[in-house]
């Protein structure tokens, strides 16, 4: 099975307003792919669909091979489901919560016994699984969640914003986990506002924007497609107008602007310029202090998207 | 039995237990047993208290606990259906848990149907310790009781009754998703069905249709006129006690009246007969009402249950 998740021509209206359009994605089995978007771009919505909570008006959905049907609750099986800032019934206790959950997947007690304390243990809430859910706190709520999401040993993992409500150390914790469950084979579809979480994770990345794929690939493709957007930012000691004239003159340069000590120059490639860029410099008498390139980063590559998408639709 | 349905069995259980947890651990569901109890209490307790009054000594009464109708009555089912369901669809939607809940490898209708049982458990555990506790106090205040082995006509009829407004419940709170709406719909229902259209039958001499809404019914009497004949219930409600007569007196006629205002004297009514059935007839009908709104509503209910889009 090559793909993990494949929509074809997903589409979700809710009145006049289309949530998701005609959205066409491709998850690759054992990687960790990222979904991104900013704040109503369908992410949720798109979501909800491949785990049946909600009902496509339109295109199809396959999960691990099998086309996704409305109440066909054994496709649920292998996948493990993390909502966004979890809701979870706070009237039972955690462990009886992945007790429960674990009878609806149809684990044995032998494996419940086993896999519920390893998860808990796991998500950093033992010593307070006989606590009431209600008395947790958000970040251990989040926790729970996540554990539920694994209980059942699951082929496909879908985690919407791991990482809200966590502390710095829990966001490092479920980065790791990713990563190891990713390293044992589980196929991880992880969305999130994070540029630099998902940077960090995933090896592919689905950009999408107002219901609609604007983009997806490894995060080197995505760059590679998108020319343009490269530039150096350079710091320079004595930085006088021979050195501008001196980057400016190079055949990579497209252009040149200064910034009290600072040079920030447009690249007409996506290739790593900077020592030739360093070497003008000091061939000029200039020195460099610090040198860096922008555009490369996730954030950049996201940011410019929506700029285009923007400019697009005025 | 096939790994399959083990499977499904299995799973449905894991929905009765989650649900039961819910109901048990309800600060509401736990007012309302004391409330039930206390009010099973003041029952036991209206022998001493008129005694108290009239100086009279405690009439014994070998009957007191097969006609207590589990020491509810009509608004304590009302009020326990509420408690125990009006969370149970709408309650999930409101605090977002049906989001993890159907993303489990469970079908909506197993997840309908299990809470739907749960409730069932729960009333029937409940009822069954009040009949008990009147059994008990029944007897020792009362003296001892006969025809104890109809006991639990009762248990069915009240459990009877009350799924009837588990059921009304149910379809508020899955029509509109709220707990609010659901409780305070059921309950303008049930004062529409038993206040005013009670008042309404009896003026207007159309309480034949009470019988056919859920609630305490028409009212019909036995042997005599109002005054001094025996009164029977039509309702939904009244299916307990209407069984227990029925097994008793099987040849119950049940008269039913209307009041005239205005009567000979000035400013007193006068009683017309209006019609006349079997006791027979009643309990028959009274079932076939319930069985019908029952199924009707929780078809309905879980139609949109299976329908819903969960967006939020």
């Amino acid at each position: 099975m090559e793909f993990a998740i494949e929509t074809a021509n997903l589409t979700k209206k809710y009145g006049s307003l289309v949530a998701v359009n005609n959205l066409d994605l491709s998850v690759k089995t054992g990687t960790i792919h990222g979904f991104l978007g900013p704040n109503g771009a369908g992410k949720t919505t798109t979501i909800k669909m491949l785990i049946g909570l909600l009902k496509p008006d339109g295109g199809s959905v396959k999960i691990l091979g099998n086309r996704l049907g409305w109440d066909k609750p054994d496709l649920r099986s292998k996948v493990g489901y993390m909502p966004e800032l979890p809701k979870l019934p706070k009237h039972l206790k955690g462990t009886e919560l992945l007790d429960l959950y674990g009878r609806m997947y149809g684990m044995s007690k032998d494996e419940r016994e086993k896999q519920v304390p390893t998860l808990l243990d796991l998500v950093g809430l033992k010593g307070r699984e006989t606590d009431l859910i209600g008395k947790y706190s958000k970040g251990m709520q989040q926790r729970l969640g996540l554990a539920q999401a694994l209980l059942n040993e699951p082929k496909l993992v879908i985690l919407d914003e791991p990482s809200l409500g966590l502390d710095p150390i829990g966001m490092v914790e479920v980065r790791d986990m990713i990563k190891e469950l990713s390293s044992e084979g589980i196929t991880i579809f992880l969305s999130s506002h994070l540029l630099h979480e998902v940077e960090q994770v995933c090896t592919h990345v689905t950009i999408i924007n107002k219901g609609v794929a604007m983009v997806s690939g490894t995060i080197k493709q995505i760059a590679t497609r998108l020319k343009g957007s490269l530039a150096i930012e350079v710091e320079v000691d004595k930085l006088s107008e021979t050195v501008i004239e001196n980057v400016r003159k190079l055949p990579v340069v497209k252009d040149v602007n200064r910034d009290g000590k600072k040079l920030l120059i447009d690249l007409k490639t996506r290739d790593d310029a900077r020592s030739e860029v360093s070497q003008a410099i000091a061939a000029a008498g200039g020195i460099v202090i610090s040198i860096s390139l922008r555009g490369e980063s996730l954030e950049d590559i996201f940011l410019n998207l929506l700029d285009k998408d923007k400019e697009g639709r005025a | 039995m096939d790994i399959t349905r083990f499977d499904r069995v299995g799973k449905f259980l894991a929905v009765v237990r989650y649900e039961i947890l819910w109901n048990v651990r309800k600060k509401k569901f736990l007012g309302m047993i004391i409330v039930a109890f206390a009010l099973a209490t003041l029952s036991l307790a209206g022998g001493h208290i008129v005694s108290a009054i009239t100086g009279d000594p405690v009439k014994l009464d070998p009957n007191f606990v097969i006609d207590s109708n589990v020491g509810l009555g009509g608004f304590g089912f009302f009020l326990f259906a509420i408690v125990t369901v009006m969370n149970t669809i709408s309650g999930e939607f409101e605090s977002g848990t049906i989001v993890s809940l159907l993303a489990k490898p469970v079908s909506r209708t197993t997840v309908f149907f299990g809470k739907l049982f749960a409730a069932f458990l729960t009333l029937l555990v409940t009822y069954c310790f009040l009949i008990v506790y009147m059994a008990i106090g029944g007897s020792v205040i009362y003296g001892p009781q006969s025809n104890l082995h109809l006991v639990p006509l009762s248990l069915i009829g009240a459990v009877f009754s009350t799924l009837v407004w588990i059921s009304i419940v149910l379809l508020l709170g899955s029509t509109f998703k709220s707990s609010l709406i659901a409780a305070l719909g059921a309950l303008g229902i049930w004062f529409g069905t038993n206040i005013i259209g009670s008042i309404l039958g009896m003026l207007a001499g159309q309480g034949w249709i009470l019988t056919y809404i859920p609630g305490s019914g028409n009212t019909g009497y036995v042997d005599g006129l109002p005054q001094v004949g025996i009164l029977v219930s039509t309702g939904t409600d009244s299916i307990g006690p209407n069984l227990i007569n029925y097994i008793l007196h099987p040849s119950w006629n049940v008269t039913y009246y209307k009041i005239n205002i205005g009567g000979p004297t000035p400013g007193q009514g006068s009683w017309e007969q209006l019609y006349q059935e079997p006791l027979s007839t009643v309990i028959s009908t009274s079932i076939v009402v319930s069985l019908i709104y029952f199924i009707a509503f929780v078809a309905i209910s879980w139609y949109l249950f299976r329908r819903a889009q969960i967006a939020e």
